[in-house]
């Protein structure tokens, strides 16, 4: 027999924490894993939209022209994709 | 000999309210600086001015309460009135940013191309980091459960060892929305969909970053014996808050992620 009912309800919520919520997290963190090996793309394909990449007053750091967290690779400046990013 | 004859605290004379008011003067005056006047010392000082107030207001707080002994029933009743209405408030703040979300969502203009997402956005995929970022949320909503009960069950090692897992999934949420921050292929100036968007995480994440704080002193101090299994209103402050931070996610990933 291993049907032991939990006394306490620590003893619940630690259960709980092993056999839930930790695999839970362990799974989704294998699945975000192989979504993202499973589709290596390439950045979109840039169009000058006007209502994208908005700069009606520039950033108050370095030229004043990217994002805080820009990334060459994915963010598009208003005139393109920097040399640096963008294509391989 | 005087001596008190009520159970409520008359706190000392303090000047953390002042230095505080001057920080937040600081931290204002100085971001118009920063943004108009290309100087950040002002909002460097409005910085240095805040954490100083807060580190020393609370650590004040601390002594007043576990080693002096102020904080008695009637007082541990408004301090849970006063967290309560404090979360109460910052629900009404998150939920402006989820009314300019809808506001212009619900009703795509022209110029975005009549749709939602606007033309030319390419979301997030709500089931690869957005799902696994849910799930650390909801687990650390487990673990810390699990803590509180050790705590009042007088668990040490346990109630340790809990807290200390719930802090990591605070970290590793906020280690994983920077990277896809970093990673996303819009930015927080592409249109309403990124002031929308990120503003909203954004503000989220901060407050992430503020819970798992309040978290880590918690921790702190429950390693330094500063609580007991029936009086420990800090680290029950520190779960609401942690549950209320879990909960706004939930409804930023239905909203924001899922249906956005």
């Amino acid at each position: 027999m291993h049907c032991v009912m939990p006394v306490s309800a620590a003893r619940t919520w630690r259960i709980l924490t092993f056999v839930v919520a930790l695999p839970g997290v362990a799974i989704c963190m294998l699945n975000a894993w192989l979504q993202k090996e499973h589709h290596s793309h390439k950045p979109e394909e840039f169009v000058p939209y006007h209502h994208l990449r908005i700069r009606t007053k520039a950033f108050p750091w370095g030229d004043g022209n990217h994002s805080f967290f820009h990334n060459p690779h994915t963010n598009p400046l208003p005139t393109g994709y920097e040399k640096a990013g963008g294509h391989h | 000999m005087a001596h008190q004859t009520h159970a409520y605290h008359m706190v000392d004379p303090s000047p953390w309210p002042l230095t505080g008011a001057t920080a937040a003067l600081l931290l204002t005056s100085g971001l118009a600086m920063w943004f108009h006047y290309n100087s950040t010392t002002l909002m460097a000082l409005g910085l240095l001015t805040t954490l100083m107030t807060m580190m020393q207001w609370w650590r004040d707080i601390v002594r007043e309460s576990t080693f002096q002994g102020h904080h008695t029933m009637p007082v541990q009743k408004g301090l849970r009135y006063g967290m309560i209405l404090f979360i109460t408030s910052e629900v009404f703040f998150f939920i402006g940013f989820f009314w300019a979300f809808y506001h212009s969502s619900l009703a795509p203009t022209p110029e975005l191309g009549g749709n939602w997402p606007p033309t030319g956005i390419h979301p997030l995929n709500p089931f690869e980091v957005p799902l696994l970022n849910t799930a650390v949320l909801l687990a650390s909503g487990v673990t810390i459960t699990w803590a509180h009960h050790s705590l009042m069950a007088a668990n040490r090692n346990q109630s340790i060892q809990a807290l200390t897992i719930t802090v990591t999934l605070g970290l590793y949420f906020t280690a994983l929305q920077a990277m896809e921050y970093y990673e996303a292929p819009f930015t927080i100036a592409d249109g309403v969909y990124g002031s929308t968007f990120f503003v909203a995480t954004g503000f989220h994440g901060l407050h992430v970053i503020i819970g798992s704080t309040f978290l880590i002193v918690c921790l702190l101090r429950l390693i330094k014996f500063h609580f007991t299994t029936a009086h420990h209103f800090g680290f029950e402050a520190a779960a609401w808050y942690g549950h209320f931070v879990d909960v706004v996610w939930l409804f930023l990933y239905i909203s924001i992620y899922w249906w956005g």
